[in-house]
């Protein structure tokens, strides 16, 4: 009894900072997979220029820490005298360029998988570029890349702690000040058990879109 | 296909062979811990300081970010005045001091979990700490002051209100400013940044992106000298404290022995020539 008493007095506390943790989470969602998909069309395309620039852009993305990307967007513009951003708008920045970029490639292998036939095909209809990919490839594309988006979406929920370094209040900086004032651990224990609820909600909504998409394979006649 | 099995076959038993490796270096650390911590519970006996004697070294947690106490120079060795004070007090000891860079909103963790024996880096003596760790009797007096830019409109506590603020996230700044009810009401609890450094509170002062800093007032002097002409430290003392060393609440031992080390130094005048070498004067208690 005792031990729910002690947890319900950290929940407000933790409930907070979740709030903050989701707010990063589904702002950087929004914005990285549009992203994401224009940098990979940046990517196949014959504009040789475009090709070379995003290819850099997801090459230091990727290469870097996002730790160190965040510092940089953070401190190291402002320092600089390029741009000084608000906490929150760094954050987002950052994690929108880091996650857009591992879109991206996704994306790409995503694209680049769907055979010569559907251009073929797209083409003999009289499609052109534009339309044969917003009607033809990248629907298709979608349910090709559900399993490595999936991924990818529930690393920036964990992703979302680093938030910490740039004095931003999220769940897991909040578990850590309260272990740390009441020298007691328990609110690790509930910081980790509501970052596996987000985790749990996030995989049965993926799981769900998967088998809506699945559905043309005939699927749905499989007993899971 | 076969080829490539026995080499699938061979990469994998190098990974596993490296891996051990690895976990072979961790597990003496933690086997080592876990039997000291053990045999403290087993005795009746303080051997806190015994043991930490047969070791050779006493490991001293400190926040490698907080000058001029404990920060690092140019070639990245830790130094300050708290690192003087502590390597003289293991001299007089004859045991070597390791020092040893943590998380400062961890300190106390640290502590107990037996991964550092003190914490000596402007640690504020308060009520709460007392709780959980054993002081040593304070060797230096501090305020807890507010840190603005030059030409920064604010002059006094008062003209916080509705101000952005930061501090380091689990000081004793963050508890001097949540103890003054009415200035934190003031300042709106939102507005206050927590930083897991004061250096990283205090580049956010230089750009502009908080307002103030509260922060310790030897490390504000030593910033604002540094910093020549950027900053101001407000004559507005938010608290008056007292630094000590802190050590798990069972090593009383350890803690004797070293405030007797301590207390040598004092009378031999040897923490006025550390004190005057850091801060230009004597102004270690005695």
């Amino acid at each position: 009894m005792n031990f729910l008493l002690n947890c319900g007095i950290m929940l407000p506390q933790l409930l907070k900072g979740l709030l903050v943790t989701l707010k990063f989470f589904t702002m950087t969602i929004v914005l990285a997979l549009p992203l994401g998909l224009l940098v990979s069309l940046g990517r196949i395309t014959k504009f040789k220029p475009l090709k070379w620039l995003t290819g850099i852009y997801v090459w230091v993305m990727r290469g870097t820490p996002l730790l160190l990307q965040l510092f940089f967007v953070y401190y190291g513009l402002s320092m600089l005298g390029i741009l000084k951003l608000e906490d929150f708008q760094a954050g987002l920045l950052a994690f929108t360029l880091n996650y857009a970029a591992y879109f991206a490639e996704i994306f790409r292998a995503g694209i680049q998988s769907i055979d010569k036939g559907q251009h073929e095909a797209a083409k003999a209809l009289g499609f052109g570029y534009g339309k044969t990919m917003l009607f033809i490839i990248i629907p298709q594309m979608i349910k090709r890349t559900l399993p490595p988006v999936t991924n990818e979406t529930i690393n920036l929920v964990k992703d979302t702690a680093l938030v910490a370094v740039i004095a931003i209040e999220d769940l897991l900086s909040n578990a850590k000040g309260i272990v740390s004032s009441k020298g007691d651990v328990t609110a690790y224990l509930l910081a980790a058990v509501i970052y596996l609820m987000i985790t749990l909600v996030l995989t049965i909504i993926f799981k769900k879109v998967e088998k809506h998409y699945n559905i043309s394979d005939g699927d749905q006649l499989l007993a899971h | 296909m076969k080829k490539t099995r026995k080499l699938t076959a061979l990469v994998l038993m190098l990974a596993i062979a490296v891996t051990c490796v690895f976990a072979g270096c961790g597990k003496n650390a933690s086997t080592d811990s876990k039997s000291a911590e053990s045999t403290a519970t087993k005795n009746a006996v303080d051997d806190s300081f015994t043991k930490v004697q047969t070791k050779g070294t006493v490991v001293i947690g400190v926040d490698d970010e907080f000058p001029p106490m404990g920060f690092k120079d140019d070639s990245g060795n830790i130094v300050g005045f708290d690192i003087d004070f502590a390597k003289a007090a293991c001299e007089k000891l004859g045991i070597k001091a390791e020092i040893k860079k943590i998380s400062w909103d961890a300190k106390e963790m640290e502590l107990s979990t037996g991964k550092i024996d003190m914490i000596w880096n402007g640690y504020t003596i308060t009520d709460e700490r007392a709780k959980k760790v054993l002081f040593s009797k304070p060797y230096l007096e501090n305020n807890q002051v507010i840190m603005v830019a030059a030409n920064s409109p604010i002059k006094s506590k008062t003209d916080l209100a509705g101000k952005k603020v930061g501090l380091q996230k689990e000081s004793s700044a963050q508890d001097a400013l949540t103890s003054d009810e009415a200035t934190y009401k003031a300042i709106g609890e939102d507005n206050v940044k927590k930083y897991p450094t004061n250096v990283e509170a205090f580049m956010d002062l230089k750009v502009g992106r908080v307002d103030a800093v509260v922060v310790d007032e030897v490390v504000a002097n030593y910033q604002a000298t540094k910093d020549k002409g950027q900053f101001i430290v407000l004559k507005d003392s938010l608290a008056k404290e007292q630094y000590g060393v802190g050590f798990r609440k069972e090593d009383k031992a350890l803690r004797d022995k070293f405030q007797g080390a301590i207390d040598s130094l004092i009378k031999e005048g040897k923490t006025a020539e550390i004190s005057t070498k850091w801060f230009g004067t004597d102004i270690v208690m005695k």
